[in-house]
Protein backbone atom coordinates (compact mmCIF):
# COMPACT_ATOMS: atom_id res chain seq x y z
CA UNK A 1 0.00 0.00 0.00
CA UNK A 2 1.30 3.57 -1.05
CA UNK A 3 1.33 5.62 2.15
CA UNK A 4 -0.99 8.87 1.91
CA UNK A 5 2.28 11.19 1.68
CA UNK A 6 3.42 9.58 -0.80
CA UNK A 7 0.21 9.28 -2.58
CA UNK A 8 -0.06 13.15 -2.34
CA UNK A 9 3.72 13.67 -3.34
CA UNK A 10 3.19 11.51 -6.32
CA UNK A 11 -0.05 13.31 -7.54
CA UNK A 12 0.96 17.19 -6.68
CA UNK A 13 4.14 15.48 -8.90
CA UNK A 14 1.65 14.76 -12.12
CA UNK A 15 -0.25 18.05 -11.59
CA UNK A 16 3.02 20.15 -11.76
CA UNK A 17 3.45 17.96 -14.80
CA UNK A 18 0.61 18.56 -16.38
CA UNK A 19 0.13 21.99 -15.63
CA UNK A 20 3.64 22.46 -17.38
CA UNK A 21 2.46 20.56 -20.38
CA UNK A 22 -0.37 22.87 -20.88
CA UNK A 23 1.93 26.26 -19.94
CA UNK A 24 4.80 24.72 -22.82
CA UNK A 25 7.85 25.22 -22.07
CA UNK A 26 8.97 27.52 -19.24
CA UNK A 27 10.52 30.79 -20.76
CA UNK A 28 13.95 31.94 -19.51
CA UNK A 29 13.96 34.44 -16.59
CA UNK A 30 16.33 37.01 -17.95
CA UNK A 31 17.26 37.75 -21.94
CA UNK A 32 19.37 40.20 -23.19
CA UNK A 33 17.65 42.80 -24.93
CA UNK A 34 20.67 44.39 -26.91
CA UNK A 35 20.20 41.03 -29.01
CA UNK A 36 16.85 41.87 -29.88
CA UNK A 37 17.43 45.46 -31.43
CA UNK A 38 17.08 44.15 -34.74
CA UNK A 39 13.79 42.65 -34.78
CA UNK A 40 11.74 45.18 -32.27
CA UNK A 41 8.87 46.37 -34.09
CA UNK A 42 7.12 49.73 -33.24
CA UNK A 43 5.45 50.73 -30.74
CA UNK A 44 1.70 50.91 -30.51
CA UNK A 45 1.21 54.17 -29.17
CA UNK A 46 -1.23 54.00 -26.01
CA UNK A 47 -4.80 55.58 -25.85
CA UNK A 48 -5.28 58.78 -23.74
CA UNK A 49 -7.76 56.28 -21.55
CA UNK A 50 -5.07 53.47 -20.73
CA UNK A 51 -3.28 56.71 -18.93
CA UNK A 52 -6.56 57.91 -17.14
CA UNK A 53 -7.23 54.49 -16.55
CA UNK A 54 -4.34 53.99 -14.41
CA UNK A 55 -4.42 58.06 -12.92
CA UNK A 56 -8.42 57.21 -11.44
CA UNK A 57 -6.71 54.28 -9.63
CA UNK A 58 -4.60 56.88 -7.33
CA UNK A 59 -7.90 58.82 -6.55
CA UNK A 60 -10.99 60.53 -7.45
CA UNK A 61 -10.37 62.67 -10.71
CA UNK A 62 -12.58 65.75 -11.76
CA UNK A 63 -12.54 64.76 -15.22
CA UNK A 64 -15.55 67.17 -15.49
CA UNK A 65 -12.95 70.05 -15.26
CA UNK A 66 -10.96 69.08 -17.84
CA UNK A 67 -13.55 68.36 -20.90
CA UNK A 68 -13.63 70.61 -23.74
CA UNK A 69 -16.12 70.19 -26.98
CA UNK A 70 -15.48 73.18 -28.50
CA UNK A 71 -15.42 73.70 -31.90
CA UNK A 72 -12.65 75.52 -32.62
CA UNK A 73 -11.28 77.31 -35.89
CA UNK A 74 -10.61 74.54 -39.29
CA UNK A 75 -7.59 74.61 -41.06
CA UNK A 76 -6.82 73.67 -44.61
CA UNK A 77 -3.43 72.23 -43.92
CA UNK A 78 -3.58 68.46 -43.41
CA UNK A 79 -0.60 67.95 -40.96
CA UNK A 80 -2.49 70.67 -38.65
CA UNK A 81 -6.07 68.75 -39.26
CA UNK A 82 -4.49 65.96 -38.52
CA UNK A 83 -2.48 67.07 -34.67
CA UNK A 84 -6.34 68.43 -34.30
CA UNK A 85 -7.72 65.18 -34.63
CA UNK A 86 -5.92 63.47 -32.26
CA UNK A 87 -6.31 65.92 -29.61
CA UNK A 88 -9.75 65.81 -30.36
CA UNK A 89 -10.64 62.27 -29.95
CA UNK A 90 -8.30 62.40 -26.55
CA UNK A 91 -11.16 65.11 -25.72
CA UNK A 92 -13.60 62.41 -26.57
CA UNK A 93 -11.93 59.77 -23.67
CA UNK A 94 -11.91 62.51 -21.44
CA UNK A 95 -15.66 63.50 -22.00
CA UNK A 96 -16.55 59.34 -21.55
CA UNK A 97 -14.28 59.68 -18.22
CA UNK A 98 -16.44 62.94 -17.14
CA UNK A 99 -19.27 60.60 -18.27
CA UNK A 100 -20.87 63.69 -20.54
CA UNK A 101 -23.11 62.71 -22.92
CA UNK A 102 -23.72 66.47 -24.46
CA UNK A 103 -19.92 66.72 -24.67
CA UNK A 104 -19.51 63.31 -26.37
CA UNK A 105 -21.80 63.90 -29.09
CA UNK A 106 -20.43 67.19 -30.23
CA UNK A 107 -17.43 65.51 -29.92
CA UNK A 108 -18.05 62.88 -32.22
CA UNK A 109 -19.59 65.48 -35.02
CA UNK A 110 -16.43 67.05 -34.76
CA UNK A 111 -14.22 63.97 -35.44
CA UNK A 112 -16.04 63.16 -38.65
CA UNK A 113 -16.14 66.87 -39.63
CA UNK A 114 -11.93 66.84 -39.15
CA UNK A 115 -11.99 63.49 -40.41
CA UNK A 116 -13.65 64.43 -43.61
CA UNK A 117 -11.16 67.69 -44.08
CA UNK A 118 -8.66 64.93 -44.34
CA UNK A 119 -10.01 62.69 -46.62
CA UNK A 120 -11.27 60.01 -44.34
CA UNK A 121 -14.76 60.96 -43.89
CA UNK A 122 -16.14 57.67 -45.11
CA UNK A 123 -14.40 55.48 -42.96
CA UNK A 124 -15.57 57.43 -39.74
CA UNK A 125 -19.17 58.07 -40.43
CA UNK A 126 -20.67 54.99 -38.85
CA UNK A 127 -18.19 54.88 -35.48
CA UNK A 128 -19.24 58.70 -35.11
CA UNK A 129 -23.11 57.55 -35.42
CA UNK A 130 -22.02 55.14 -33.00
CA UNK A 131 -20.39 57.38 -30.66
CA UNK A 132 -23.66 59.15 -30.68
CA UNK A 133 -25.76 56.40 -30.51
CA UNK A 134 -23.90 55.23 -27.28
CA UNK A 135 -23.88 58.47 -25.86
CA UNK A 136 -27.59 59.24 -25.87
CA UNK A 137 -27.76 55.79 -24.39
CA UNK A 138 -24.87 56.68 -21.27
CA UNK A 139 -23.00 53.66 -22.55
CA UNK A 140 -19.83 54.50 -21.68
CA UNK A 141 -17.68 51.55 -22.51
CA UNK A 142 -19.39 51.08 -25.97
CA UNK A 143 -18.21 55.33 -26.72
CA UNK A 144 -14.42 54.12 -25.17
CA UNK A 145 -14.62 51.38 -27.61
CA UNK A 146 -15.84 53.67 -30.66
CA UNK A 147 -13.47 56.04 -30.40
CA UNK A 148 -10.42 53.39 -30.10
CA UNK A 149 -12.11 51.98 -33.29
CA UNK A 150 -12.60 55.70 -34.52
CA UNK A 151 -8.57 56.21 -34.25
CA UNK A 152 -8.03 52.72 -35.66
CA UNK A 153 -10.01 53.71 -38.86
CA UNK A 154 -8.77 57.12 -39.50
CA UNK A 155 -4.93 55.77 -39.23
CA UNK A 156 -6.02 52.28 -40.76
CA UNK A 157 -7.69 54.62 -44.08
CA UNK A 158 -4.56 56.93 -43.62
CA UNK A 159 -2.14 54.56 -44.01
CA UNK A 160 -3.86 52.66 -47.30
CA UNK A 161 -3.23 55.53 -49.28
CA UNK A 162 0.25 56.10 -47.85
CA UNK A 163 0.01 59.15 -45.71
CA UNK A 164 1.30 57.13 -42.61
CA UNK A 165 2.83 60.06 -41.78
CA UNK A 166 -0.44 62.14 -40.88
CA UNK A 167 -1.64 58.87 -39.10
CA UNK A 168 1.31 59.15 -36.41
CA UNK A 169 0.02 62.92 -35.91
CA UNK A 170 -3.10 61.80 -35.19
CA UNK A 171 -1.57 59.43 -32.46
CA UNK A 172 0.86 62.63 -31.40
CA UNK A 173 -1.61 64.95 -31.08
CA UNK A 174 -3.63 62.23 -28.87
CA UNK A 175 -0.75 61.88 -26.61
CA UNK A 176 0.09 65.54 -25.94
CA UNK A 177 -3.51 66.39 -25.01
CA UNK A 178 -3.24 63.07 -23.03
CA UNK A 179 0.18 63.98 -21.37
CA UNK A 180 -1.38 67.80 -20.85
CA UNK A 181 -4.37 66.34 -19.00
CA UNK A 182 -1.94 63.70 -16.83
CA UNK A 183 0.07 66.18 -15.70
CA UNK A 184 -2.55 68.75 -15.07
CA UNK A 185 -4.05 66.34 -12.50
CA UNK A 186 -0.98 65.14 -11.15
CA UNK A 187 0.28 68.58 -10.85
CA UNK A 188 -2.96 69.17 -8.42
CA UNK A 189 -2.67 66.11 -6.23
CA UNK A 190 1.00 65.63 -6.43
CA UNK A 191 2.08 61.50 -6.11
CA UNK A 192 5.14 59.84 -6.73
CA UNK A 193 2.61 56.59 -8.40
CA UNK A 194 1.05 59.79 -10.25
CA UNK A 195 4.14 61.42 -11.78
CA UNK A 196 5.42 57.65 -12.43
CA UNK A 197 3.27 57.57 -15.28
CA UNK A 198 4.79 60.16 -17.05
CA UNK A 199 7.82 57.44 -17.77
CA UNK A 200 7.58 57.22 -21.27
CA UNK A 201 11.03 57.78 -22.59
CA UNK A 202 10.93 55.52 -25.32
CA UNK A 203 7.11 56.71 -26.73
CA UNK A 204 8.83 60.15 -26.54
CA UNK A 205 12.08 59.19 -28.65
CA UNK A 206 9.35 57.70 -30.86
CA UNK A 207 7.93 60.49 -31.63
CA UNK A 208 10.93 62.54 -32.10
CA UNK A 209 12.17 60.11 -34.66
CA UNK A 210 8.73 60.24 -36.50
CA UNK A 211 8.77 64.04 -36.64
CA UNK A 212 12.34 64.14 -38.23
CA UNK A 213 11.22 62.21 -40.68
CA UNK A 214 8.73 64.58 -42.10
CA UNK A 215 10.83 67.30 -43.63
CA UNK A 216 7.54 68.11 -45.82
CA UNK A 217 5.51 69.42 -43.22
CA UNK A 218 7.52 72.58 -42.73
CA UNK A 219 4.96 74.27 -40.41
CA UNK A 220 5.56 76.48 -37.46
CA UNK A 221 3.29 74.13 -34.77
CA UNK A 222 5.66 71.17 -36.36
CA UNK A 223 8.45 73.06 -35.32
CA UNK A 224 7.30 74.37 -31.84
CA UNK A 225 6.72 70.57 -31.12
CA UNK A 226 10.23 68.89 -32.03
CA UNK A 227 11.89 71.94 -30.23
CA UNK A 228 9.43 70.91 -26.96
CA UNK A 229 10.00 67.53 -27.16
CA UNK A 230 13.83 67.69 -26.77
CA UNK A 231 12.48 69.81 -23.42
CA UNK A 232 10.51 67.43 -22.24
CA UNK A 233 12.55 64.04 -22.88
CA UNK A 234 15.65 65.04 -20.04
CA UNK A 235 12.27 65.42 -17.28
CA UNK A 236 10.71 62.34 -17.88
CA UNK A 237 13.48 60.04 -18.65
CA UNK A 238 14.87 59.83 -15.30
CA UNK A 239 15.62 55.81 -15.01
CA UNK A 240 15.10 54.95 -11.40
CA UNK A 241 14.52 57.92 -9.78
CA UNK A 242 11.40 60.07 -8.82
CA UNK A 243 10.19 61.94 -11.60
CA UNK A 244 9.59 65.38 -9.21
CA UNK A 245 6.69 67.73 -8.72
CA UNK A 246 8.90 70.73 -10.53
CA UNK A 247 9.06 68.23 -13.78
CA UNK A 248 5.20 67.06 -13.88
CA UNK A 249 4.73 71.38 -14.07
CA UNK A 250 7.30 71.83 -16.67
CA UNK A 251 5.78 69.29 -18.58
CA UNK A 252 2.23 70.65 -18.00
CA UNK A 253 3.21 74.33 -19.16
CA UNK A 254 5.25 72.94 -22.31
CA UNK A 255 2.02 70.44 -23.30
CA UNK A 256 -0.47 73.21 -22.38
CA UNK A 257 1.58 75.46 -24.48
CA UNK A 258 1.60 73.01 -27.56
CA UNK A 259 -2.18 72.11 -27.42
CA UNK A 260 -3.10 75.71 -27.59
CA UNK A 261 -0.67 76.04 -30.82
CA UNK A 262 -2.57 72.66 -31.94
CA UNK A 263 -6.15 73.99 -30.93
CA UNK A 264 -5.87 77.86 -32.50
CA UNK A 265 -5.04 79.60 -35.99
CA UNK A 266 -1.24 80.84 -36.21
CA UNK B 1 -24.19 21.00 -73.54
CA UNK B 2 -21.35 19.67 -73.82
CA UNK B 3 -19.68 23.35 -73.35
CA UNK B 4 -21.84 23.63 -70.68
CA UNK B 5 -20.41 20.42 -69.14
CA UNK B 6 -16.44 21.72 -70.20
CA UNK B 7 -17.84 25.19 -68.40
CA UNK B 8 -18.12 23.14 -65.04
CA UNK B 9 -15.54 20.48 -65.25
CA UNK B 10 -13.38 24.28 -65.02
CA UNK B 11 -15.49 25.96 -62.89
CA UNK B 12 -15.13 22.95 -60.08
CA UNK B 13 -11.58 22.47 -60.72
CA UNK B 14 -10.64 26.17 -60.05
CA UNK B 15 -12.60 26.18 -57.15
CA UNK B 16 -11.03 23.06 -55.62
CA UNK B 17 -7.93 24.77 -56.40
CA UNK B 18 -9.16 27.67 -54.03
CA UNK B 19 -9.88 25.57 -51.44
CA UNK B 20 -6.88 23.82 -51.64
CA UNK B 21 -4.52 26.22 -51.75
CA UNK B 22 -6.69 28.67 -49.45
CA UNK B 23 -4.83 28.32 -45.92
CA UNK B 24 -1.51 28.87 -47.85
CA UNK B 25 -2.09 31.23 -50.34
CA UNK B 26 -4.93 33.43 -48.90
CA UNK B 27 -4.27 33.43 -45.06
CA UNK B 28 -3.43 36.64 -43.73
CA UNK B 29 -2.39 38.45 -40.81
CA UNK B 30 -6.16 38.87 -40.41
CA UNK B 31 -6.89 35.26 -40.15
CA UNK B 32 -4.16 35.42 -37.17
CA UNK B 33 -5.85 38.82 -35.85
CA UNK B 34 -9.23 36.87 -35.76
CA UNK B 35 -7.74 34.14 -34.11
CA UNK B 36 -5.74 36.62 -31.33
CA UNK B 37 -8.92 37.94 -30.79
CA UNK B 38 -10.94 34.81 -30.30
CA UNK B 39 -8.57 34.18 -27.33
CA UNK B 40 -9.33 37.69 -25.93
CA UNK B 41 -12.96 37.04 -25.67
CA UNK B 42 -13.85 35.72 -22.49
CA UNK B 43 -11.36 38.78 -21.07
CA UNK B 44 -13.59 41.27 -21.80
CA UNK B 45 -16.56 40.00 -19.86
CA UNK B 46 -13.57 40.50 -17.26
CA UNK B 47 -12.96 44.07 -18.07
CA UNK B 48 -10.70 44.66 -20.66
CA UNK B 49 -10.69 46.70 -23.20
CA UNK B 50 -9.36 45.18 -25.90
CA UNK B 51 -7.34 48.12 -28.50
CA UNK B 52 -8.46 48.57 -31.92
CA UNK B 53 -4.49 48.20 -32.95
CA UNK B 54 -2.59 45.05 -33.01
CA UNK B 55 0.95 43.85 -33.91
CA UNK B 56 1.56 41.11 -37.04
CA UNK B 57 3.44 39.70 -39.19
CA UNK B 58 4.97 36.08 -40.57
CA UNK B 59 7.35 34.10 -38.87
CA UNK B 60 9.46 30.40 -39.66
CA UNK B 61 9.76 27.64 -36.91
CA UNK B 62 11.80 28.97 -33.98
CA UNK B 63 11.87 32.67 -35.03
CA UNK B 64 10.96 35.18 -32.76
CA UNK B 65 10.28 38.99 -32.59
CA UNK B 66 10.12 41.12 -30.16
CA UNK B 67 7.56 43.79 -29.76
CA UNK B 68 7.91 46.93 -27.46
CA UNK B 69 4.96 48.50 -25.55
CA UNK B 70 4.80 51.15 -23.03
CA UNK B 71 2.92 49.71 -20.15
CA UNK B 72 1.65 51.76 -17.09
CA UNK B 73 1.55 50.85 -13.38
CA UNK B 74 -1.52 50.43 -12.08
CA UNK B 75 -3.38 49.11 -15.16
CA UNK B 76 -3.03 44.88 -15.91
CA UNK B 77 -2.46 43.80 -19.38
CA UNK B 78 -2.86 40.62 -20.94
CA UNK B 79 -1.31 39.98 -24.53
CA UNK B 80 -2.98 37.51 -26.52
CA UNK B 81 -1.57 35.99 -29.71
CA UNK B 82 -2.95 34.08 -32.70
CA UNK B 83 -2.41 31.88 -35.74
CA UNK B 84 -4.46 30.33 -38.37
CA UNK B 85 -1.86 28.15 -38.63
CA UNK B 86 -4.06 24.70 -37.01
CA UNK B 87 -1.23 22.62 -36.10
CA UNK B 88 1.86 25.34 -35.27
CA UNK B 89 2.65 26.27 -31.82
CA UNK B 90 3.05 29.55 -30.13
CA UNK B 91 4.19 31.33 -27.30
CA UNK B 92 4.34 34.94 -26.34
CA UNK B 93 5.97 36.12 -23.16
CA UNK B 94 6.86 39.82 -21.36
CA UNK B 95 10.14 41.37 -20.22
CA UNK B 96 10.92 44.52 -18.72
CA UNK B 97 13.81 47.27 -20.19
CA UNK B 98 16.11 45.58 -18.22
CA UNK B 99 15.42 41.85 -19.51
CA UNK B 100 13.95 40.53 -16.78
CA UNK B 101 10.57 38.04 -17.21
CA UNK B 102 7.72 40.52 -16.13
CA UNK B 103 4.95 38.08 -16.57
CA UNK B 104 2.39 36.52 -13.91
CA UNK B 105 2.32 32.45 -13.88
CA UNK B 106 -1.14 32.39 -15.28
CA UNK B 107 0.20 33.07 -18.90
CA UNK B 108 -0.85 30.41 -21.21
CA UNK B 109 -0.75 28.63 -24.30
CA UNK B 110 -3.03 26.31 -26.57
CA UNK B 111 -1.96 25.31 -29.85
CA UNK B 112 -2.15 28.02 -32.00
CA UNK B 113 -3.09 30.48 -29.28
CA UNK B 114 -1.03 31.85 -26.59
CA UNK B 115 -1.47 34.75 -24.16
CA UNK B 116 0.74 36.74 -21.24
CA UNK B 117 -0.61 38.46 -18.04
CA UNK B 118 1.17 41.67 -16.55
CA UNK B 119 0.79 43.47 -13.87
CA UNK B 120 3.54 45.91 -14.48
CA UNK B 121 5.56 46.51 -11.24
CA UNK B 122 6.95 50.23 -13.14
CA UNK B 123 6.00 52.40 -15.38
CA UNK B 124 7.69 52.34 -18.57
CA UNK B 125 8.77 50.31 -21.48
CA UNK B 126 8.26 46.50 -21.92
CA UNK B 127 9.34 43.87 -24.43
CA UNK B 128 6.51 41.38 -25.73
CA UNK B 129 8.42 38.20 -27.15
CA UNK B 130 5.91 36.39 -30.05
CA UNK B 131 7.21 33.25 -31.19
CA UNK B 132 6.47 30.67 -33.52
CA UNK B 133 8.00 26.92 -31.90
CA UNK B 134 7.02 24.98 -34.46
CA UNK B 135 4.45 24.89 -37.79
CA UNK B 136 3.74 22.51 -40.21
CA UNK B 137 3.58 25.79 -42.74
CA UNK B 138 7.50 27.53 -44.08
CA UNK B 139 5.84 30.73 -42.63
CA UNK B 140 3.45 31.36 -40.48
CA UNK B 141 1.52 34.68 -39.72
CA UNK B 142 0.76 35.64 -36.25
CA UNK B 143 -1.27 38.78 -34.82
CA UNK B 144 -1.07 39.81 -30.92
CA UNK B 145 -3.59 42.11 -29.28
CA UNK B 146 -4.00 43.46 -26.40
CA UNK B 147 -6.28 44.68 -23.39
CA UNK B 148 -6.15 46.19 -20.10
CA UNK B 149 -8.28 47.77 -17.26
Amino acid sequence: MIPFTRHLKLSVGILCGLALCANGAQAPQRINIKQLSTTVEDVVVPLPNEIFGALNKLGTVNWKEHVRSDKGPNFTERPRIALLLGTVIADGFIAVQAEDAEAVKEIGQRVLALAKGIGVGNSITPHAKAIIEAADKRNWEHVRQELDRTQSSVQQAMNEVHDEKLSQLVSLGGWLRGTEVLTSVVKEHFSADGAELLHQPDLLSYFQTRLQAMPEFNLPIIHEIQDALVEVKPLIDVGDRHIPPDSVKKVNDITTRLDHGIVTRD
Amino acid sequence: MKRLAQVMFWASSLLLVFVVLRPAVLASVDDAQSFALQAAEPYVKQGFQVREDYWGGDLGSGEKKAVRQQLFKGNEYWFWLGTEVDRAKVSVHVYDSDGKLAEEPDGWEKGHFAAAHVVPKATGSYFIIVSVEKSPEERTHWALVYGFR
